[in-house]
């Protein structure tokens, strides 16, 4: 930075006389000393267009540091010349303090006033912010109150969830168990019904027709057949129940979404009227990263309400497809269709159109909040050709 | 950056004297004003003062000529101690090319040596100096006063810090050409490289120290 504009700049006779003053000065001057008096700069010039004093004519500098900044010149004893100097010199200097005080003044006070400015900005924002908080306090407390709701809901959904886990971990458990020893136990009474069948020959064919042993034997044969598939039945409503509710997973895994799909289909199978049919469109997808419980809960939400909307009859299809690094699995039934003002609320917590006791009104929310919760998209929607069709987009 | 002038010959160094309020900043200057052996000296300029105190600033000019015929001028200025005044402080240590901080011996006021240095630093990064390059001299003036720090105490206070640390007693002149003489070593070797004083003025550190106002006169 230079010092040319600053306080502490050097001042030249320029900066401390007026080419007025300087006339009137040289005139006191010449009245004080009897003699025609020239001030000359620094560089000797005369200042100010003054008179070039006679070559002969003494010099007196003015000195107001430590150089001259210029020269008082007159014919005149050098003494009374020094003199006359010394008094230019005090108003000189007197000039110069007043310029550089009042300088440093301004040079300070400008300072301030930017500081200050600085700080008046530093408040206007931080007051423009309050003011913005205030006015979107409504809406962000709205919106707060809604994540609260909509967190309260994934909880209440999840511990519900863990106990079902929970409740189904131990009654695999226990139906495990009878299951394994009826299943031997079958295999026991098959081998000793061939036993039977061998005493055919020993028992009496007049005793043996008389308790219809025949058939007996065939039917015994048959009941095990049945019971043995029964068992098989229910080892694998038991193998489904435990998938379904992923109480062996409850973290975060790769799933493939077809073959978790198949086991929610199973378990819905068994509940759904016999006039409904569901029919299943998989084509291969990529690996799923995701909570499978949680999923399976927000699909089983969606497909009730499909099998709901055809309980006289129909048909509900699930369709899973791939695009690229996107899932989209659309279920689809052929039933009445949502009625247009229902549908934009058919995601809003509590609302049902069920009678009491039938529904929560939470099934489609919940299933809404586990799709978003897993990055993905869910949209319902009843096409011209009628019923509904929900499509869920999830990010693989 | 010190001023130099092509034309005129000449080369200006700013020096500040900085430091809490009546720490002896004028005295220091006042002083000087007597004992500085420069080959050129001029009158030192006391702008006003309220009761004892700095109100805008001291001016002291000092110089000399090289025999190459460069002018080379050392204005000495003090800034106002008080807290109040800190826009005439900033100001006043704007362009400046050396500084000595001034410090107050006296135990009592070593809170307020604290606080004006954490204000020169603060003000020298405002005014865009950094404190790293500048030449700085710390004097611990007042050590005719009783129930003053010990020097030892200074010392290891101060044990980390970079800077020539001097004692002084202001009042009758004790330490301050010597303060004064540090801090024109500091300047020589901050700036004699790039102003070439070695070279092209035919200057050593004695010389210009000496030439300065810093030697024995």
């Amino acid at each position: 930075m230079s010092a040319g504009d600053g306080f502490d700049r050097d001042f030249a006779l320029g900066d401390l006389v007026a080419p007025r003053d300087a006339a009137e000065l040289c005139a006191a001057a010449a009245a004080l000393l009897g003699v025609p008096v020239g001030l000359l700069d620094a560089a000797g010039v005369p200042f100010a267009d003054g008179a070039a004093p006679s070559p002969a004519a003494a010099r007196a500098p003015l000195v107001l540091e430590l150089e001259p900044v210029g020269y008082l010149a007159a014919d005149c004893p050098p003494d009374a010349l020094a003199r006359v100097a010394r008094l230019l010199r005090w108003g000189l200097l007197s000039r110069a303090r007043l310029r550089m005080v009042s300088d440093l003044h301004l040079e300070a006070v400008r300072a301030d006033y930017v500081k200050l400015q600085q700080q008046n900005e530093a408040l206007k924002a931080s007051e423009a912010k309050y003011r913005e908080l205030a006015a979107n306090l409504d809406a962000k407390v709205r919106e707060q109150t809604q994540l609260i709701d909509e967190r309260q809901r994934q909880l209440y959904q999840a511990e519900r969830l863990a106990s079902i886990g929970q409740l189904a971990a131990g009654v695999a458990h226990e139906i495990n168990n009878p299951l394994g020893f009826i299943g031997s136990n079958l295999a026991a009474a098959e081998r000793y019904r061939g036993r039977l069948a061998a005493l055919r020959d020993a028992v009496p064919a007049e005793l043996w027709q008389q308790q219809d042993l025949d058939f007996v034997c065939e039917d015994f044969a048959e009941l095990l057949r049945d019971t043995r598939a029964g068992v098989e039945r229910i080892a694998r409503i038991v193998r489904d129940l435990k998938g379904f509710s992923s109480v062996d997973q409850p973290e975060e895994q790769l799933v493939d979404l077809n073959a978790q799909l198949d086991a929610l289909l199973a378990v819905v199978n068994g509940q759904k009227p016999a006039a409904v049919t569901i029919a299943t469109d998989f084509q291969p997808l990529p690996p799923l990263m995701c909570l499978p419980g949680h999923l399976n809960q927000a699909f089983l939400a969606i497909l009730q309400n499909a099998l709901q909307a055809v309980e006289g009859g129909g048909t509900v299809t699930v369709r899973t497809r791939a695009a690229g690094e996107t899932i989209f699995v659309s279920i689809r039934d052929d039933g009445p269709g949502i009625p247009a003002e229902v549908l934009p609320r058919v995601f809003d917590p509590f609302f049902t159109t069920r009678g009491v006791g039938a529904g929560t009104g939470l099934g489609l929310t919940v299933a809404r909040d586990i799709i978003l919760a897993h990055a993905g998209k869910v949209d319902i929607g009843c096409p011209l050709e009628g019923g509904t069709v929900v499509t869920v987009e999830l990010p693989a | 950056m010190p001023e130099f002038e092509r034309d005129a010959g000449r080369l200006t160094f700013k020096l500040v004297y900085y430091g809490p309020a009546q720490g002896g900043k004028t005295t220091n200057l006042m002083q000087l004003h007597e004992l500085a052996g420069a080959q050129m000296k001029g009158e030192l300029m006391t702008l006003e003062t309220q009761n004892d105190r700095t109100l805008f600033f001291d001016l002291l000019p000092l110089g000399f000529r090289t025999a190459a015929g460069l002018t080379i001028r050392f204005r000495l200025f003090t800034v106002p101690g008080q807290v109040a005044h800190d826009g005439t402080r900033k100001a006043v240590l704007s362009r400046a090319d050396g500084v000595v901080f001034v410090a107050d011996s006296q135990r009592s006021q070593a809170t307020n040596n604290g606080e004006a240095f954490q204000n020169l630093a603060e003000n020298l990064g405002r005014v865009g100096l950094e404190i790293e390059r500048l030449p700085l001299v710390v004097q611990f003036n007042k050590r005719d006063l009783p129930d003053i720090l010990g020097e030892d105490e200074v010392r290891a206070r101060y044990s980390g810090a970079p800077w020539p640390l001097l004692f002084a007693a202001a009042i009758d002149g004790r330490g301050v050409r010597e303060t004064f003489a540090a801090l024109l070593r500091a300047v020589w070797r901050r700036y004699a490289d790039e102003f070439d004083l070695a070279g092209a003025h035919g200057l050593d550190e004695a010389t210009f120290v000496a030439a300065a106002g810093g030697g024995a006169p």
